[in-house]
């Protein structure tokens, strides 16, 4: 098997845990009552802005770095368990704690690292790290079933050290495949360290700020699980000084509570902002939106295992009768793009040549009819809380379908645990063949769009050779010109095919005190690294 | 089997004092809307897309707002006028909210007395057969009925649905069927699970008002009496015992109904009934826009209000005028 | 029968009924329609992490094993552990304790500040306007559901102050589920007015007051605490006002009153001191029952306002349909009300001896 399994990895980031929150942002350097925010609400002077708060949509439920693959874990993690590499969306890999790699054959890449890394604890970071950190992550039998290992890292196979610096990193699919997976994906803990955890057997846990220990520009200062962390520079870090000296990260399932934490200075940056609270934040002072638009797809994959949705006809006339551009100036505020295929412009395969189906009702009732499966009764079912209005798009989509004659169509909101087990049960189980999900092609590339829909048979949700062969195809492909060329063959088949009932692109919608200079990544990370002041 | 001296009564209480009066009319006009909705309803509940041309959702009659969409990704500021043909206006997804409030009202009609309904089926008969032969039986009833009352009602029904999930059942509508509402939804999603579990959350309540009947009639003459004849313990029960235990049990049933529709409309609103059809998750939809569109929450939490203060109104008519035995603090939560 | 011996069979029924109160949590686990391994494990659990739990968890071991084990655990406190959090399912439910206690207690406190007043004024002033006004209130109380009420305090709290409805919306105001700060037309700046969350807990906000004479954090947990304790609060007050309007006026019927004012003491002192002792007597056994509609009403509030209470993280655990989670909440739920009540008897027995000899 090659590349990336399948399911969790992109779908995970956008959800709707509730979680406390605190205020332990804009006070100047005397006050140690960080609770009194009422005075000093309006955004501080930006020289103060040195401890800032983020609020995400929802808090880690695990202290092992490995131990999922969730998009708001990653936005604190990554700070305390720095990424091995410099991932940027659709341009490539760059250096980081990795300074240089060469392939050295078929299969491996030996990567050279940075001699001046210490963990927080003061141990020094080596090869010996990461080489035990890849197994971990890679090797079911180790430590936890990571979903780290097993969706971000699929062709990772393993890694040994050769010496302090060095350390051979093994797969078995393609190496530009390979290379977006460690790119995106490795991370590094202390070997000695979490021996103490019992990490070859079990996930770490903890409860204090002594249970992390990364290499990372942060050092934990204070855990209360389900609550809070709260980092400070590390004074030992290799790197750069971060832009801020003392940062909480603190969660808040609902947009709202997320937009009024924004606004009342609680938090200086917050995510996943709805359209109906974006207007708030535009009219308050000292904060603003940022919004950019993903590299995230919303679509609702159709089981051809499954009848009706064994009909091409039928899964095109689906496509037909939605009008996506609608959804968006209405549900979602304006706030999206429409899209023609499984992947977001600015990803590599893109096809530009693919318009989205346009609605038109005569022809998806002529398509029905052709199906043979006119008359017939469908469910969709969709998460509620996981995608900007997820619950509101599904039931309007739902009802667009429905206003078919021959048709029937109606919307089941479920937990997105049943989505996502629906997504990554296959072809066999026939619960919930139509259903709504959201994926990130984080690596920036078609083919981790694609893969784990069409590819493994156990679990992808859609059965087409010619599309399966198409894509295991464009894995073997060195030239990167050529490569583009075949994955945009694959888009376009897979717009013909209708696979899925394609919906939009989802944007990224941030909320920022405007002392903070920066600009959201495609990709859904934040790095604190990456903004100033 | 209400005898004359009960009906005199209730006449009296109901003529002397306004409340029952008012908690009648309410639940008459539950009721017309309920089982009329889809006569009443000006549009499809379901039907979505019902936008102001800016793309967002009308206001209520007589109501403007403004608000802020993108387009191309900037922000710009609109107006958005009312709709005469969406008198209460329309939600976030477009529907008339005029149309929910109405099919909102049949479906918390049709799982409060179902689900009521299915708890007596349950409870009564459990009660009286306890309460009737006394001993192991009684005291082993009690302590079920003891241990099913140490959860919280909705506690409970979380946990219940925590293992069965949630299912819609959908009913099919007779006066759509017959052709008299065209363009009304055929069938209507009705929280299957949620009134199973209410039911199971609250028979325990009709087992114990059955029971304590049940306890003080079995030493009635007229018991007595019929046993003495050789009268079957099975007729007895069915004869003489279950009709003179009616009235507490009428009055618990009309208290119950306003808990389960407060139960379900709770269990809605948190994401937990299975449909969306329901006043509970038209509140939940509203919670996000409550700043730019209260209507959208307003209406079903009005809904809620004057159904179980109908119910309220009308169970404190019976009690009083009834059996001013049954104790406030004896009516579930 | 004496009072000890009244509290020693309370008390034997409530280790009974939490007996009860496991036995029916091991049985719904036992009769789930799913594996019980995967119910365990939770959401999105890998094959081998279901497998891990089964073997951990002695799911493979006959029903009555793994009953008397659960059984064992449950006695020790040992909840469970939860695959999804990686935790000791004590420890989150400890966690998460005070946050509820506040809550609750809180709410208590508005209920009876609010309700034993109105109730009296109501009962000693039968079908004047103040009668009529507490009985409608009562009634609306009553039949509001919680979570509807909370939104809309929320937004009464727009409308007081000087935003009107509908266009609200072209107000700067942030109004949502958790802080609404006062528009700055009422000269108060951005003050922030949080309804919800819980930034200070009271015990931070005691030893703040008492060890750094700072009022600042008290100030903060007021003002978070003031909207949930009144959203959860409303039932009780409306509950308790008609039952001490009820008492007063049985109380005030009884000969006793009479010949008491016939003595010539002030009516307002016997008002309240003869009479709503007696009525206050019943008012306690009804609010030992009621705990149960309090915990559950906390359940909803909690979520409408975000507060990180048990409720909250109920909902939460059976949305990630966390099992272990879930269950030790309801068994702790459980046992608290069980607790509850015992206490309540016994302060009820204590104030009346007749009771324990019924």
């Amino acid at each position: 098997m090659s590349g990336a399994t399948i399911a969790t990895a992109g779908v995970t980031s956008m959800a709707g845990c509730l979680g406390d929150d605190d205020d332990a942002d804009d006070t100047d350097d005397a006050a140690v009552d960080d609770t009194d925010d009422t005075d000093d609400a309006d955004v501080a002077d930006p020289d103060e802005l040195d401890e800032i708060t983020v609020t995400l949509s929802e808090f880690p439920d695990t202290i092992d770095p490995l131990d999922h693959i969730t998009g708001p874990y990653f936005d604190i993690y990554d700070h305390i368990y720095e990424p091995l590499f410099n991932f940027d969306p659709g341009e490539g890999v760059f250096p980081w704690i990795a300074e240089e790699w060469e392939e050295t054959g078929e299969g491996s890449t030996e990567v050279t690292l940075r001699d001046d890394v210490v963990f927080h604890n003061g141990d020094e970071m080596t090869a010996d790290d990461v080489a035990w950190t890849i197994n971990r992550a890679v090797d079911p039998e180790k430590g936890v079933a990571s979903d780290l290992g097993a969706f971000g890292l699929g062709s990772i196979t393993g890694a040994e050290a050769h010496d302090d610096t060095t350390v051979e990193f093994f797969y078995d699919g393609a190496p530009g495949l390979a290379e977006f997976e460690f790119g995106n994906y490795a991370r590094v803990i202390s070997v000695d360290w979490a021996m103490d955890y019992n990490a070859e057997e079990d996930a770490i846990s903890g409860d204090s700020p002594e249970d992390f220990n990364g290499t990372g520009p942060y050092q934990v200062v204070e855990f209360e699980p389900e609550v809070e962390i709260v980092v400070e520079a590390f004074d030992d870090y290799w790197g750069d000084e971060p832009p801020f000296q003392r940062v909480t990260f603190n969660a808040d399932g609902e947009s709202s509570g997320r937009a009024n934490a924004l606004e009342t200075g609680e938090a200086d940056l917050t995510m996943n902002i709805l359209p109906e609270d974006v207007a708030t934040i535009e009219d308050a002072d000292g904060v603003e939106i940022r919004n950019v638009s993903s590299f995230r797809t919303i679509f609702c994959p159709m089981k051809n295992s499954v009848e009706p949705y064994d009909s091409q006809e039928f899964r095109q006339a689906i496509n037909y009768a939605v009008d996506s551009q609608e959804i968006i100036d209405t549900v979602l505020s304006g706030f999206g793009e429409p899209t023609s295929q499984p992947v977001a412009p600015d990803i590599n395969g893109f096809n530009d040549g693919l318009e989205p189906y346009a609605q038109d009702y005569d022809m998806a009732e002529s398509l029905v009819e052709e199906s043979g499966y006119g008359g017939v009764e469908i469910e969709l079912t969709a998460p509620q809380g996981r995608y900007l209005n997820d619950a509101d798009v599904a039931q309007t989509a739902a009802d667009m379908i429905d206003q078919l004659p021959n048709v029937d169509c109606s919307a089941n909101i479920v937990d997105f645990g049943v989505v996502s087990d629906a997504n990554s049960a296959g072809l066999d189980d026939p619960d919930h063949p139509f259903y709504m999900i959201g994926w990130g092609t984080v690596t920036g590339d078609t083919d981790y769009g694609v893969q784990g829909f069409f590819v493994p048979e156990e679990t992808r949700s859609f059965a087409d050779e010619e599309l399966t062969d198409a894509i295991i195809e464009s894995q073997q492909i060195e030239d990167i010109d050529e490569r583009r060329q075949k994955l945009q063959e694959v888009n376009q088949m897979a717009h013909e095919k209708a696979p899925w009932l394609f919906l939009h692109v989802e944007e990224s919608i941030y909320g920022v005190n405007e002392n903070i200079t920066w600009d959201p990544r495609p990709d859904e990370t934040i790095y604190l690294w990456e903004m100033d002041v | 089997m209400i005898s004359d001296r009960v009906k005199s009564n209730l006449k009296d209480t109901f003529v002397d004092s306004l409340l029952p009066k008012v908690g009648l009319v309410l639940l008459i006009a539950i009721l017309v809307m309920a089982l009329f909705a889809p006569l009443l309803a000006t549009h499809d509940p379901t039907r979505t897309g019902h936008f102001h041309e800016t793309g967002a959702p009308y206001p209520p009659m007589g109501y403007s707002y403004e608000t802020q969409v993108a387009q191309d990704g900037e922000f710009g500021e609109v107006s958005v006028e009312s709709n005469s043909t969406h008198v209460l206006g329309t939600n976030n997804i477009g529907q008339d909210v005029y149309s929910r409030f109405l099919y909102g009202a049949r479906v918390s009609v049709i799982v409060g007395l179902s689900s009521t309904l299915l708890a007596m089926l349950i409870g009564v008969p459990i009660g009286l057969v306890a309460g009737y032969y006394g001993g192991r039986v009684d005291d082993g009833l009690m302590r079920v009925a003891d241990t099913m009352l140490a959860f919280p009602a909705l506690v409970l029904a979380l946990a219940l649905i925590g293992v069965f999930g949630e299912s819609p059942v959908h009913v099919p509508d007779p006066i759509v069927m017959a052709g008299f509402a065209d363009g009304m939804p055929e069938t209507i999603p009705i929280p299957g699970t949620v009134t199973i579990v209410g039911a199971l959350v609250i028979w325990v309540w009709f087992a114990r008002v059955a029971r304590g009947e049940a306890l003080s009639l079995r030493n009635e003459e007229y018991v007595k009496a019929a046993q003495s004849f050789g009268t079957g313990n099975a007729q007895i029960l069915r004869q003489h015992i279950l009709p003179n235990s009616l009235t507490p049990i009428i009055v618990l049933a009309t208290i119950q109904v306003a808990v389960i529709i407060l139960l379900e409309a709770s269990l809605a609103y948190l994401g937990f009934s299975g449909t969306t059809l329901s006043w509970g998750y038209e509140i939940e939809r509203g919670q996000d826009v409550l700043r730019t569109r209260p209507w959208v929450s307003i209406v079903p939490g009005i809904g809620i209000m004057l159904a179980v203060i109908s119910v309220n109104l009308l169970g404190d008519w019976l009690r009083d005028a009834l059996d001013p035995n049954i104790d406030q603090s004896k009516r579930g939560a | 029968m004496s009072i000890a011996k009244f509290l020693l069979r309370r008390f034997l029924q409530g280790i009974f009924v939490i007996w009860g109160v496991i036995t029916i949590m091991f049985g719904l686990r036992a009769v789930s329609p799913g594996d019980p391994a995967s119910l365990m494990a939770g959401e999105g659990a890998t094959a081998e992490i279901i497998e891990q739990v089964r073997v951990q968890e002695g799911l493979d071991q006959p029903l009555y094993l793994q009953y008397i084990e659960y059984l064992q655990g449950m006695m020790v406190g040992d909840f469970g552990f939860s695959w999804q959090a990686r935790r000791e399912v004590s420890a989150i439910v400890i966690g998460r304790i005070p946050a509820t206690v506040e809550l609750a207690v809180a709410a208590t406190v508005v209920a009876i500040a609010i309700a034993i007043p109105l109730g009296v004024i109501s009962g000693t002033r039968r079908n004047q306007p103040a009668d009529y006004s507490a009985t409608m209130f009562s009634l609306l109380g009553i039949s509001t559901p919680n979570f509807w009420l909370g939104l809309m305090l929320i937004l009464v709290f727009a409308v007081w102050f000087g935003i009107p409805y509908p266009s609200v919306g072209t107000s700067s105001l942030p109004l949502s589920g958790v802080s609404v700060p006062y528009p700055s037309s009422v000269g108060l700046g951005m003050v922030d007015l949080p309804t919800g969350r819980r930034d200070v807990s009271f015990g931070v906000a005691v030893s703040a007051l008492v060890f750094e004479q700072s009022l600042s954090e008290m100030g903060t947990w007021l003002r978070h605490i003031t909207l949930p304790a009144i959203t959860l609060g409303t039932y009780f007050t409306a509950l308790i006002t008609r039952l001490t309007r009820s008492g007063m006026i049985d109380e005030l019927g009884k000969p006793y009153v009479t010949s008491v004012e016939a003595k010539g003491l002030p009516s307002v002192l016997i008002r309240y001191k003869h009479v709503l002792r007696n009525t206050l007597i019943p008012i306690i056994t009804v609010l030992g029952l009621q705990i149960g509609t309090l915990m559950g009403g906390a359940v909803i509030t909690e979520t409408v306002f975000n507060w990180p209470g048990l409720g909250l993280r109920l909902i939460d655990a059976l949305h990630d349909r966390d099992w272990p989670v879930m269950q030790g909440i309801v068994i702790f739920i459980a046992i608290a009300f069980i607790i509850i009540n015992i206490i309540v008897d016994a302060l009820y027995a204590s104030l009346d001896p007749q009771v324990s000899d019924e």
